[in-house]
């Protein structure tokens, strides 16, 4: 029986068996025999998630957009159809041909998000591919990108090569050297070893780390003779017009999570959040053109069907031409009945006159993040937002028919002390009185507010990659606390989570290779999909910790002095850390940073040639 | 005017649900840029109905849907447009232009045929019975409904049957709301008779029947 065959005969007993299915609307199919590369793109979860992703269609595109080689998808198998997999000994394979992929040249792998790392090792053994890169003597190479990649350390013994920052470009070159590196018939190391010198690659089997005796990094360096870059710096695409984007997107048949046009309209952002990783390591900001994107959405509606354009960036509403591109779209779509959406709103741009035009046909929730409940902490985390700012957009929401805002916290910021976690509840009081000060005939009926509180979790490359994160008993305190008082607030429902996943998040952002050991540790006993609560182990994992003589707290709840070499630092992705530490130190005064589109708060992006810098 | 598509379900997107196929059609009949008609209300969709829904893990070449135009539109160009919107495993066979006052497949639907692959041993046994169930004028079965069991004949509801060569047998089996038998309960009913127990199937439809102006049955497309 084939192995197309006998993945069909699993496809019958397994939950959402369109995960598997492939053959979608715009997938791109070629002859194997006719590329020189075959290049497996891995999203380490679940159909759903991974084909909402805007970064993995990106590059799907760019690569198939070569004659020469063949780009395909693989998706975390569910717990039910990988433990089937097993049994019957079918090798993980790609949608696109179901091809093991074992067989692969070249196996890309996103990193988004630190949950997804034991999928990734769950992944490699479905494949049938060595875990550890010094024991493959064959089988495809192992790139990983995305933002975890600007702290790959726990994965250093798994990966062989990590892509910094922008993927349309190194991406290519990557494959490039592969195509060179078969034709000379050299040995599996001198790929490492040449791939080193591309813009934006990191090798970390080329890289000794030393350890202080108190157990922090001394340095990491290049091993003597490798040739490899003291710091690798991140690739920078500086102009994004010119940049490859998909004309054509694959219209899955199931539901996924944001099953819709992405318009990626810039990258970048210039606020300067100071717990926001992907607003430092995306810098700069690169806007796309209006004529260009309207030249996209013209190709994507008619290669796609959909009847939803998202207007993506880091803060959509910072977009220079916003109103111009809006009312254009808007415009230009009505007729073909194609909404346009502006996804994760800020409070201080939200209800401009443009959102008003493009939320003409639906008004889902208002979404709105002021982050922390006083204004002094959100002066610490250089939130730009005022109360006042808050109070205008509900206001005008309400009056423009809404009824339901969800407005989203976090806890555990650095400083914060139990006042400013009654903040959010006196914050969630005013929106109600806000609703309420709505003349009757002209508000919505039904007001519902919701309140979701997560657990701050320190990133490396941000201001905060010095802080603790706070202990698990101080978050429960506050998480009760924070419920207690909004449960007299009326008409408010609250959301918030167990710590213990924040936690081992948190253990892995500011990770280092000795990590490497507990993860595979943690896999084999059995934990995969963590960012699942339904599936996710603390209890596991705190055992792997144990057995491998790891202190998660040592990673998760030491405050680190200013001196600290951290595992990353030989890593720049772009913002440098004479920068983070001003900010650090500025956030522990409580003074705010201007958006540095007023003016050039000194990131170090000007570095890179890319930023105008004003 | 309305377009009448017949179209395929190859064995690769046969684990799509009828759901997700008519949300997939909703895209697909925006891809075609043909001049679609929209409902009206308060949630407008493109104007839109299927023959028959084709059950999940099934394949087909005779899937019929029914697409309201709201401006007069050549076959041709409309049989290209649509192949153009759908991806090779859906392939389009046949396309027919028909005016608003044409009856809607899904009403004239009366009959299926189907052709059934058994796997495994069991298979040479059940189609065995095929003759004998041929012969007998009750077989009595229990049908799950909306309300409840019900105890049903379902030997009228089983026009045709005859065996194929391997493991394979073709049948016309009826298809309207009052009376109708899928496939898969043929097979349990002929594994009762043979004692044995019913094997995994595949199910391919051949073809949607109604009937023709001598209460012939005639294929759906032709109608």
């Amino acid at each position: 029986m084939s192995l197309s065959e006998r993945i069909e005969n699993l496809m019958m007993s397994v939950q959402k068996p369109v995960r598997y299915m492939g053959g979608e609307f715009n997938a791109v199919m070629k002859d194997a025999n006719g590329v020189d590369v075959r290049y497996a793109f891995l999203f380490p979860d679940t159909y759903e998630v991974g084909m909402s992703h805007l970064g993995m269609k990106i590059l799907y595109h760019a690569i198939n957009a070569r004659d020469d080689a063949w780009c395909e998808r693989v998706f975390s198998p569910w717990v039910d159809m990988a433990d089937l997999m097993r049994r019957d000994g079918i090798p993980l394979f790609t949608l696109e041909s179901r091809t093991p992929v074992r067989e692969f040249d070249l196996l890309g792998i996103t990193l988004q998000y630190e949950m997804s790392f034991t999928n990734i090792l769950e992944a490699l053994d479905l494949s049938g591919i060595p875990l550890r890169s010094a024991d493959r003597t064959e089988g495809p190479f192992i790139i990983c990108g995305g933002p975890c990649a600007f702290n790959p350390e726990p994965l250093a013994p798994f990966v062989d090569l990590v892509a910094l920052g922008d993927g349309e470009e190194e991406t290519q070159q990557t494959i490039n050297l592969y195509k060179q590196w078969k034709a000379a018939g050299l040995p599996r190391s001198e790929y490492l070893r040449m791939a080193a010198h591309i813009p934006g690659i990191y090798v970390p089997s080329l890289y000794d780390v030393c350890y202080n005796d108190d157990g922090t990094v001394r340095s990491v360096t290049p091993k003597p003779g490798s040739g490899a870059p003291e710091v690798v710096k991140k690739a920078l695409v500086k102009d994004l017009d010119s940049a490859t984007y998909p004309e054509k997107l694959i219209v899955p048949y199931g539901e996924i999570i944001h099953n819709r046009i992405m318009l990626e309209i810039f990258r970048g952002c210039t606020r300067g959040c100071r717990f926001c990783q992907a607003g430092m390591i995306y810098r700069p900001v690169r806007e796309r053109s209006v004529e260009h994107l309207m030249q996209m959405a013209d190709s994507l509606v008619s290669s796609t069907g959909y009847d939803e354009i998202s207007l993506m960036s880091l803060s959509s509403g910072d977009y220079s031409c916003l109103p111009e591109l809006a009312h254009r779209m808007v415009e230009r779509f009505a007729a073909r009945r194609v909404r346009i959406s502006l996804p994760s709103q800020r409070i201080d741009t939200v209800l401009t006159d443009t959102l008003k035009e493009t939320q003409k046909v639906k008004k889902t929730a208002l979404t709105l993040a002021p982050e922390a409940g006083t204004q002094r902490l959100r002066d610490v985390i250089n939130k730009g937002v005022t109360e006042a700012d808050l109070i205008r957009s509900v206001t005008d929401a309400f009056e423009q028919g809404w009824s339901a805002v969800k407005l989203y916290f976090m806890l555990g910021l650095p400083t914060e002390t139990d006042e400013d976690v009654l903040g959010i509840a006196d914050l969630a009081e005013k929106v109600r009185r806000c609703y309420f000060s709505v003349p009757k005939e002209r508000r919505a009926p039904g007001l519902r507010i919701t309140v979701s509180a997560s657990v701050f979790v320190p990133k490396n490359d941000t201001p905060f990659q010095w802080a603790p994160q706070l202990d698990y008993e101080t978050v429960v305190h506050r998480q009760q606390l924070l419920r207690q008082t909004l449960s007299k607030v009326k008409g408010v429902d609250f959301k918030y989570h167990a710590p213990d996943l924040s936690y081992i998040e948190a253990v892995f952002a500011r990770g280092d290779r000795r990590l490497g050991d507990a993860m595979e540790r943690a896999w084999r006993m059995g934990c995969r999909f963590d960012g699942w609560s339904d599936q996710f182990r603390y209890d596991l994992w705190l055992k792997a910790f144990e057995a491998e003589g790891i202190n998660p707290d040592f990673y998760a709840l030491r405050p680190r002095t200013t001196d600290e070499v951290f595992p990353w630092d030989h890593l720049d992705c772009g913002v440098t850390k004479a920068y983070l530490l001003r900010e650090w130190e500025k956030a522990q005064r409580a003074e705010c940073t201007m958006d540095c589109r007023k003016g050039c708060t000194g990131c170090g992006m000007k570095r890179y040639g890319a930023c105008e810098g004003r | 005017m309305r377009a009448l598509i017949r179209f395929g379900k190859q064995p690769r997107l046969r684990f799509i649900s009828h759901l997700d196929l008519q949300r997939f059609f909703q895209r697909a009949v925006n891809r075609t840029g043909l001049p679609v008609a929209w409902s009206q209300g308060f949630n407008p969709h493109p104007v839109m109905s299927f023959g028959s829904a084709l059950a999940l893990g099934w394949t087909s070449e005779y899937e019929v849907i029914d697409i309201k135009l709201s401006a007069p539109m050549g076959r041709k160009r409309t049989e290209d447009a649509v192949r153009a919107a759908l991806p090779e495993d859906l392939p389009v066979y046949e396309v027919r232009m028909v005016d608003d006052k044409h009856a809607a497949p899904m009403a004239l639907v009366r009959m299926s045929d189907y052709v059934v692959r058994l796997e495994g041993e069991n298979a040479p046994a059940v189609l065995e019975q095929i003759p004998v169930f041929l012969q007998m004028e009750v077989v009595t079965t229990v049908k799950k409904t909306k309300s409840g069991e019900k105890e049903i004949n379902a030997r009228p509801l089983v026009v045709e049957m005859e065996p194929l060569e391997e493991g394979c047998f073709k049948t016309r089996l009826m298809l309207t709301e009052s009376q109708s038998i899928k496939p898969e309960m043929l097979v349990g009913l002929l594994a009762d008779l043979a004692g044995v127990e019913a094997p995994r199937t595949h199910v391919h439809r051949l073809a949607l029947l109604g009937l023709g102006p001598q209460g012939d049955p005639l294929p759906l497309m032709t109608l």
